[in-house]
Parts: structure tokens; sequence; C-alpha cells
């Protein structure tokens, strides 16, 4: 009596590795993810089974094996294009490792005083332009004018209201009084008398 | 930056008090040195623009500093980032700015420039046009995966995560990250069957390279 053979047996006894001989499928689509994307931790009977399979048919070997190889070949040619991409890029800017030590005291200070001086620098600007704005100062001298003007206005005034005030005017004081004072008078004035004429 | 000038970063020498603990994160410097090519790689692949690419993965370092007094180290550094990346892209995605954007962008990725960076491995000239076809036809059937399946994939073959690792940086059941896996994969199985010389080529391929 001869001992039953499996199928996969009676396959290799024939040497052959067509699984339609067999009599059986080839891998179903959960079968092959198990394969590709299982890990040997995780490998259950299913997976035992398909790798019995792989074994015994070189379609689905040759399929499992092209398939391994693309993805192989996608996962090194997508690493190596982000490298390149990566490296034709500008580096990051990181910090330097080392703590606010004394080596960085002085740089604070200097960007500090900097700081300062630039915030001091407007603000004097814009005083000297408070203290001694050209319109203010002109408005200041013309105050001062005014003033002085003012005081001679009055004068000026007070003087020509005394005139008028005055019951004979300066300039009418000898008419006036002919008599007060002859000699002066006729020496003042330039015109002759009818004596003078005489002799 | 390129385009949005210089990022500066809080220094890292800050003193967080005598009551905060140490963390990996606290040396930016280094985090950013060994973790930055593999964040931005991943945000690349997820959204495809360069710039919001680095964008994003400015703002991961950014906030992994910002929040480094809540990582508890129950994860690998690079879990914690990838997962505040994918958060990140989640987020960035969802705007319809960025729908827009998409069509439009000049920063938007190649396929032809990620093809052009398939490693030769001393192929013949057919070969190698085989495998920049592959990587193509492998770029453009995982952009039109959904979101959560094309994370689920990067995350697996891209950064080669276990299973469990993914269900922690993506907060999903183990169940729920293999199905959704699984379904990537038969996507991309069917297409990668459909190409020609997909299959009948890799004989002569595997000859070539052996």
């Amino acid at each position: 009596m001869t001992p039953q053979l499996t199928t996969e047996q009676q396959a290799a006894q024939a040497g052959t590795t067509d699984c339609a001989l067999l009599g059986e499928t080839h891998l179903t689509g959960e079968q092959f993810g198990a394969l590709m994307g299982g890990t040997t931790g995780t490998a259950g009977p299913e997976v035992a089974a398909a790798e019995a399979h792989l074994l015994v048919c070189e379609q689905c070997a040759v399929e499992l094996a092209s398939l391994r190889e693309a993805i192989s070949l996608f996962r090194e040619a997508s690493n190596a294009y982000a490298d390149e991409e990566l490296r034709s890029r500008p580096r990051w800017i990181l910090p330097a490792r080392r703590s606010y030590s004394q080596s960085l005291i002085p740089a604070y200070w200097v960007a500090a005083t900097a700081m300062f001086l630039t915030a001091l620098l407007p603000l004097q600007v814009m005083r000297r332009h408070t203290l001694a704005p050209p319109a203010a100062s002109v408005s200041s001298v013309a105050v001062s004018n005014t003033a002085s003007d003012t005081q001679s206005d009055e004068a000026l005034l007070e003087d020509v209201n005394s005139e008028i005030s005055a019951s004979v005017p300066t300039s009418m004081q000898a008419l006036a009084d002919p008599t007060a004072d002859a000699s002066t008078a006729n020496n003042e004035t330039s015109v002759p008398t009818t004596d003078q004429r005489k002799d | 930056m390129a385009f949005e000038g210089a990022q500066m970063f809080p220094s890292t020498s800050v003193s967080l008090g005598n009551e905060a603990r140490a963390t990996p994160l606290d040396d930016l410097e280094n985090v950013v040195a060994l973790y930055q090519p593999r964040v931005f790689s991943f945000l690349l692949a997820t959204l495809r623009d360069r710039d919001a690419a680095e964008t994003l993965t400015q703002e991961t370092f950014l906030r992994a500093w910002s929040a480094r007094a809540s990582f508890r180290e129950d994860c690998s550094v690079a879990t914690w980032l990838i997962r505040i990346a994918l958060n990140l892209a989640r987020d960035h995605t969802r705007t319809g700015r960025f729908r827009f954007w998409k069509r439009v962008t000049a920063s938007a990725v190649d396929v032809a420039e990620v093809a052009a960076f398939v490693p030769t491995h001393e192929r013949s000239a057919e070969a190698q046009l085989i495998a920049k076809q592959q990587v193509a036809g492998i770029w453009e059937t995982v952009a039109g995966l959904s979101a959560r399946q094309r994370s689920i994939f990067l995350l697996r073959f891209m950064e080669e995560m276990e299973i469990p690792e993914i269900a922690t940086v993506t907060g999903l059941p183990l169940g729920t990250v293999k199905s959704h896996l699984y379904r990537a994969l038969a996507i991309i199985r069917a297409q990668h069957v459909s190409s020609p010389n997909n299959i009948k080529t890799h004989g002569a391929t595997t000859k070539e390279t052996e």
C-alpha cells in the first residue's frame, strides 16, 4: 500500500511548479500581504502555509520577489532623492550648544548699548527741535520788538499830546510875547526890523 | 531656508530648572543631525511637495523640542518624531489650500526625478530602464492610495517599521494596521503585475545581477 502523498509532494515528484496542476489557487491577497508586510514575529500558520506554497509555485515566487525588489528600489530611490534634496537646501541655524556663559556677556552689553543709543538719538534730536524751533525764536524776537516799539510810540504820542495841549505851540512862542526878550528874539530871527533897515 | 528665511530654533541650553528631567531631545542639534533625513524623507513621500516637506520637518523638530518634557521614552525618539510628523502631515493635507496648491505648486515632486535616483547595481541599460519604470509606477500608485493606506505603507516600507510600531505611531489597532497594509499592497501588486515587463523580465534582471 503506497502512502498518501499531499498534492504538493506529488507536484514535487512530478517536477512541476504549476499551481494549477496542484489544484490550488495562487496566493490570496491576504497571504501575499502577510508575506510582504508581515514580520517574522507575527508570522502565524497562514504565513507558513503561504511560504510552503511558494516552494512549489514559481509564478507566485517570482511575483513576490519582483514586487519586493520594486519596493526596495522605491525605498532606495526615495531616500536618495530626499537626501539630495536636503543637501541642496541651506542648513538650519541652530543655536550653539553652550550656556549663557561669560563669553556672551560682552556681546549682550554691546547690543544693549547699541539699542540704547539707537533709541536715545531720535529723542535728542527731537528735544533739540522742541527747545529752539525757528518759528518760536522769530515770534519771541517779534514780541520783544513790539514791546520797544510800543514804548517809543507812547513817548512820541505823549510829546504830541503835550504840544497840542499847550496854549501856544513852541514854534509860535516868540510871536505870543514879542516884548519878552527882544534882543534874543532879534538875534534869533533872521528877518531885519524896519529900524535895522533904516540903519 | 530657501523659501522663508533661516529658521531659528530656541536655544538648547535654556535651563529647564532643577526639577525638570533631562531628555534625549534636549540636545536639539544632535537630534536634528540624526533624524532630519528620515523625517524629511517620510514627509516628502507623504506630501510630494519639497517646500511643504521641509516646513513640516522644521515644525516637527520644533514641536518635539517644545514638548520634550512630555516625552516619556516609552518609544524611541525616531518613533516619537515620526508620530509628530504624521500628525502634522495629516493636518496639512486636510486643508483646502493644500489640495489647491498641490496641483500648481512649483515645488511638487516630479516622478521622473525620483526614478532617476534608482541605484544602478551594475544593471544593463534595459534593466535600469525597467527599474525606473517600476519605481515610477509604485510612486504614482502610492499617491493614489487613501491617506491612511499611504501612511501605513510608507511607515512599513520606507521607515521599515514593524507592525506594532506602526500601530503605536498611528494610534490604530494592530488588526486595522494589517488590514490597511494588505489593501495597499493589493493595489500596488495589481499595478505591478499589470505593468509590462515587470514580472517576465525579473528573472533576467536577477540573473544579470547575479
